[in-house]
């Protein structure tokens, strides 16, 4: 039977949500203050558990299998010691990156760039959406990634549900019985955070480890890793509506998926700004809240394309900061029209507004329920959360 | 691993060719020879050289590599695959029925025209509708059929702003597929966490804009809308119509008349319900049956007695008694000429052998072997709602301390020799293993089948890769299904006809 020899590389940020149990919102930069409130250390105890449970899948498998899986890992706390403990055999993993001293950012950036030379399948790490930052800015899409969720604030889409949860998808992953999907990458400035504003930049589009969607075929059901067809139907949709309005201001939003309308258009929307279209034509791309609020004073119709941000449902509030309440208003809230593939809304299960003003919040979240266009001529009502 | 023998792969005609022989049963030519255009005739066709035999054994081995009701247990979840009485069949090649022609003078098929006045009149009887029209040869035309006569009505009631039609989660594909054909915007609807349809959000989606609502009663998790009466009322409350999908009527017939919850339009599955053959995709039936309101909007043609029949006539003479019509406003045809007429008689033989009493009895008992089933495998596989389940309940394919997934868990099911529940579907079911067992089965069967779930739940924790690469036994193993249905390749490459 041929062996096939998987690939993992494997990275702790041994600091990552001691702040949160202490009251600090997130720990960058804070870890011997977090240490002297009296922290300790999750992170560890979380990776361990998700090594135990894969341990565990694997060693259900018979001897017959022929999956083979490599450890890529740090030193000491970033890896080497939970690997250790969980009984992973010597030969079983590879120290790639050694640290001195304490672990930081850099440690990590340069664990993932050995984690590719290496050919890593998958890159699993521990932390919070300042670690998947670090992972994403080198990895970026030549490796899918999956966080063992233990940071502060995880509102990136790569995350697992729990350590268990997370040893099931790499197990899956790894048996080539998953797909992967495009997930946002967030990250809030914890230093205005911390001072109670609540911002969080969109920073990337990563790959993740995804359970396929299926889609249905006569009587049998098929699973498709591709979602260009659904993306399109929305896109025409879309189109079908603006159509016979010339004169309409169209502002898209953030994110992968309002991108791919864009690309369907003929357009170079940016990925992560609001850009501004009007009759087919790009008349403005990346635009600050000023700049939206001019163009609005331009036109009499307009219509605002957004995407919520997958898992924790965010349509307005993360990863758009241009879109202010101000903003918002202008346009009107019976003008903003939410899209989303079925695969992205089957991890989303409410939708949230958080523009900073709690009546328009409310306004914009409806009755409890708001209409997500999903594809050619189909919209899902989709529960909504204040 | 049970026994079953692995059945080879039956080779082509092309394959099984063999130069110069032949099946020469062309009786001698009696009439002159006409010459062929000399530019289109060929040397080179390459068509297979078989003899008789050799064709009757190479088909005769297809038919037997396919798998039905009549060789095995088929428990294909929303499709009802119930034994199909072989005296639907007999009535179906009866003569009068086979050998007439759809454009013959009606006077002539008099007896075909009582055949489906009846059907239509049993049908409204059974759904508790004002009307029938059995044009439609599928449920998803009958389908689209009733989304166009929604469109219809608010048209003549310069209602046209209503372009939204609801439906929920656990819909079957073909709800959504038909609205967007008939010109209409789906909105699903989500189900709550008894898996019927969330009222707050029903409410929530109620307005002007809406055109109606498609239900299936049960729903495709075998579960009866407990709310059905005000989910009714809050569709008909904003001015919308409610359709009902009649694929799983098999639950109701003679206990529940969907009429009488209020829904306007419904379309029949004879070849569900009514014990006829699905065939390959056809031919199927999926009359609709409807409330006064839409009756006017009908497909046609449709059956009709004359008023004046009863009268007594001379004998030398018969009379027509039934006739066709087509209602006032209605769609037009949805089909070249009376549906599945084939199937009707099929349908009529099911009901008339069954009597009212029969039918229910059909009901009940698909009701409890589904019940029995389900509690047989209680505990190996979770289920996915714990409730008294209707004609057909739904699993979840997974396996504590396994990896396995509900397709392995199939695959693995044809090795054990029956077919495999309906994988995947509904959506909202993770892994979801949709099992419909039907009345016709008996318990030794159902017994048969837990008992190979059960096994399969325990190859799962001892050697999943056995699981994972099923299917073992039958002439191809597992195929790459996505490539399948993208790419399908029509055409033999051994075939080449240069013209
Ligand atoms: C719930 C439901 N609705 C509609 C249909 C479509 O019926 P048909 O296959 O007759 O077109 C099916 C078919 O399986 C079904 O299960």
């Amino acid at each position: 039977m041929p062996m096939f020899i998987k690939r993992v590389g494997f990275l702790i940020n041994p600091i990552a949500g001691m702040g949160g149990r202490v009251g600090l919102k997130g720990t960058d930069g804070l870890a011997d203050k977090a240490r002297a409130l009296g922290a300790e250390p999750v992170a560890q105890q979380r990776a361990k558990q998700t090594v135990d449970e894969l341990l565990r899948l694997l060693s259900g498998a018979s001897s017959i299998s022929c999956l083979l899986l490599q450890w890529l890992t740090c030193s000491g706390d970033m890896g080497e010691t939970v690997l250790q403990s969980a009984g992973v055999s010597a030969n079983a993993f590879e120290i790639v990156h050694r640290i001195a001293g304490d672990p930081s950012a850099e440690d990590t950036r340069q664990a993932v760039q050995h984690f590719l030379k290496k050919q890593a399948d998958l890159i699993v790490f521990c932390g919070g959406d300042g670690t998947a930052r670090d992972i994403c800015s080198v990895a970026g899409f030549d490796v899918p990634i999956l966080g063992i969720p233990s940071g502060v604030k995880m509102f990136s889409g790569v995350f697992g549900a729990n350590p268990a949860h997370c040893a099931e998808i790499i197990y899956a992953f790894l048996q080539d019985r998953l797909t992967t999907a495009q997930a946002d990458v967030l990250d809030l400035d914890e230093a205005r955070y911390r001072a109670g504003e609540w911002k969080v930049q969109l920073y990337q589009v990563a790959l993740t480890p995804f359970e396929p969607k299926h889609m249905q075929s006569a009587k049998t059901l098929i699973e498709d890793i591709d979602e260009t067809a659904i993306k399109d139907g929305i896109a025409e949709f879309l189109l079908e509506q603006f159509r016979c309005d010339a004169s309409m201001l169209v502002l898209l939003g953030a994110g992968s998926t309002v991108k791919s309308v864009g690309d369907r258009w003929g357009i170079e929307k940016t990925l992560l700004g609001i850009d501004a279209v009007v009759n087919g034509e790009l008349i403005g791309r990346d635009l600050n809240e000023q700049q939206i609020l001019e163009l609005l004073g331009k036109f009499k119709t307009r219509k605002l394309v957004l995407s919520p941000i997958g898992a924790q449902g965010f349509v307005l509030g993360r990863g758009n900061l241009q879109l202010s309440h101000t903003v918002i208003r202008a346009i009107g809230s019976q003008n903003i029209i939410v899209i989303a593939t079925p695969t992205k809304l089957a991890r989303t299960p409410v939708l949230r507004f958080d523009t900073g003003d709690a009546a328009l919040d409310r306004e914009l979240a409806a009755n409890g329920f708001i209409r997500v266009i999903t594809g050619y001529r189909r919209r899902r009502l989709v529960k909504t959360m204040l | 691993m049970p026994e079953i023998e692995k059945r080879s792969i039956e080779k082509t005609v092309y394959e099984l060719s063999s130069q110069g022989r032949s099946t020469n049963l062309m009786p001698e030519c009696d009439v002159p020879e006409a010459k062929l255009p000399v530019d289109l005739l060929h040397e080179d066709l390459h068509l297979p050289e078989l003899s008789e035999l050799d064709v009757v054994r190479h088909f005769i081995r297809l038919s037997q590599r396919n798998f039905c009701v009549d060789s095995g247990f088929y428990p294909l979840g929303s499709c009802t695959m119930k034994y199909n009485p072989k005296i639907n069949e007999a009535c179906a090649r009866l003569a009068g029925f086979s050998q007439s022609h759809p454009l013959q003078p009606i006077d002539t098929v008099q007896g075909n025209l009582a055949l489906m006045f009846e059907l239509q009149e049993w049908l409204k009887e059974i759904g508790g509708f004002a009307a029938v029209s059995l044009q439609p040869t599928a449920g998803a035309q009958g389908e689209l059929t009733a989304l166009l006569m929604m469109r219809a009505y608010f048209r003549d009631r310069d209602e046209t702003g209503r372009t939204q039609i609801l439906i929920p989660d656990s819909a079957h594909g073909t709800n959504p597929a038909s609205t967007t054909m008939a010109g209409f915007e789906a909105l699903e609807i989500p189900s709550d966490e008894h898996g019927n349809l969330d009222l707050a959000a029903l409410k929530a989606a109620c307005d002007a804009s809406v055109a109606g609502l498609m239900i299936t009663n049960p729903n495709t998790l075998g579960l009866f809308e407990r709310n059905i009466e005000s989910i009714v009322r809050c569709v008909h409350n904003c001015g919308g119509l409610v359709y009902g999908d009649g694929a799983n009527m098999n639950a109701l017939v003679g206990a529940v008349r969907p009429g009488d919850l209020g829904i306007d339009v419904m379309h029949y599955n004879l070849h569900k319900t009514f014990g006829t053959p699905h065939g390959g995709g056809g031919p199927g039936s999926g009359p609709l049956g409807v409330s006064e309101k839409l009756a006017s909007y009908l497909p046609g043609p449709m059956v009709c007695r004359l008023k004046n029949a009863e009268k007594s006539e001379p004998a030398e003479k018969i009379k027509p008694v039934y006739t066709l019509f087509t209602p006032e406003k209605s769609i037009g045809r949805m089909n070249s000429h009376f549906g599945s007429f084939g199937v009707f008689v099929r349908a009529y033989a099911y009901i008339l052998q069954h009597g009212a009493e029969g039918l229910k009895q059909s009901a009940l008992h698909a009701v409890l072997n589904a019940n029995y089933l389900r509690e047989r495998l209680r505990g190996i596989y979770p289920l996915s709602h714990d409730r008294t389940c209707m004609h057909e309940f739904v699993l979840q394919g997974k396996i504590e301390g396994s990896s396995v997934r509900a397709v392995d868990i199939s695959k693995r099911l044809l090795d054990y020799g029956f077919h495999p529940p309906t994988t995947y579907f509904p959506l909202i079911v993770p892994e979801a293993l949709m099992i419909e067992p039907t009345e016709t089965e008996s318990k030794q069967t159902l017994d048969a089948f837990a008992d190979a779930l059960k096994a399969i739940a325990q190859e799962a924790v001892d050697h999943p890769e056995t699981l994972q690469t099923a299917p073992h036994a039958t002439p191809v193993g597992r195929l790459d299904e996505v490539r399948a249905a993208r790419k399908l390749k029509l055409r033999d490459d051994g075939l080449q006809i240069k013209l």
